[in-house]
Formats: C-alpha cells, structure tokens, sequence
C-alpha cells in the first residue's frame, strides 16, 4: 500500500511542532520516500538525533509496513 | 530483545575500531546503493576504517543496533565509538566538512566519485 503522503507529512509536523515538513515520492512506488524537515526542535542536537526525530514521528508506518525507506534531510528554520 | 553474545561482540568491535562501518556487503563488493555511498565518501578521506558485512546476519544485528544506537537501518558509521549516522547524514557531513572534523582528517579537495544509481542490478565486479 502507497503511503499517503500528506499523512505522513501531518505525522512528523504533529510531532515537531513549528517545523516545516515536505516528504515526497523518491520512486513513485509510494514506499520510498524523502521528507525534507526545518524544526526548531533540531536546535543543538546532531543529525543523527535530529533524524531520530523524524524517523520516531512516522515510526507506525514503518512497523506497518506502508513505508520501506525515509530519507531524511534536516535544517534549522531558516 | 538482542542477543547478548553478539551485542558484546558488536560492541566490543564500535570500541576498538575509531572508524567503523557497518554495511551490507563489503568495500569491495558493496551490496546496497545506500553502502556503496558510504564508502564512496570514506574513500575519498584519508582514514582507515573497519568494515562489517551485516547481511550474514541482518536481523539478530538490526536488534542489536536497535538497543545500542536506536538505529535499524545499515549502512551505520561509527565514529570514536559514536554512532554518526547513514548514508543521508554521512553525505551531508562530508558536505558540510563536519565529517572530516569528525574524523580529524583535512576536509579532501576532490568531491567523492559520481554517485552510481543504487540500481537493483548486482554490484560491479572489479577483479
């Protein structure tokens, strides 16, 4: 099943609060997917703390099955 | 919950390896696009690193990097015993320059070889 992206996208803005989330559809299968995330919450913590972040907000569908692959780029809001 | 016997092991080699990479394959032979990259980039620096092939056993060690380092997903570089990421935060650190402050080495002048697709075809061969 494709993951519907704007779902995904709430997810991770739901848990970031005041971030800025684009995902998109790296392969058009609907399961490889990138999300491009700016949060105030990435403030002082490495990137792979700050990747822990978004991968933990979208974590159900990756144990359901609906997501194979999140790449993940994280800024600080600009 | 992890198998203890093979934690001790993974842990026992993220201590004594300053530059580790766990990875489906091997330098050599990588056998993911996301490894391939990896090693593409540590390549291009000037260090020694260890290498782990994780697909003998990818489950069991998934497990153990789950507890470790809360992170399932290979490639995983460590560095002085710290889990610095895969292969989005690798590229983006050797962009950046922070990898080669990680790794104490001189950021390289070259950029890394031309990404190659991470295609479903076999890794190349180079005998």
């Amino acid at each position: 099943m494709a993951a519907d992206l704007a779902e995904i996208e709430r997810m991770i803005a739901d848990a970031l609060p005041g971030a800025s989330v684009s995902v998109t559809d790296e392969t058009g299968t609907g399961d490889h997917l990138r999300a491009t995330v700016a949060a105030p919450q990435f403030e002082g913590l490495a990137r792979i703390a700050q990747h822990r972040l978004v991968k933990a907000a979208v974590k159900e569908r990756f144990d359901d099955g609906t997501i194979h692959a999140l790449s993940v780029r994280t800024e600080l809001p600009g | 919950m992890a198998d203890v016997e093979l934690k001790q092991k993974v842990e026992e080699l993220i201590a004594g390896n300053p530059v580790l990479l766990f990875m489906k394959g091997t330098p050599e032979t990588p056998r993911c696009g996301f490894s391939m990259r990896v090693v593409q980039v540590l390549d291009t620096m000037d260090v020694e690193y260890g290498a782990v092939d994780v697909l003998p056993a990818l489950q069991p060690l998934r497990e153990v990097t789950a507890e470790i380092s809360d992170w399932q997903t290979f490639p995983q570089l460590y560095v002085n015993g710290e889990l610095l990421g895969g292969a989005d935060i690798v590229e983006e650190m050797f962009d950046s320059g922070e990898l080669a402050e990680a790794l104490g080495v001189e950021q390289p002048e070259a950029a890394p070889a031309p990404e190659v697709a991470p295609a479903q075809s076999p890794p190349l061969q180079i005998e």
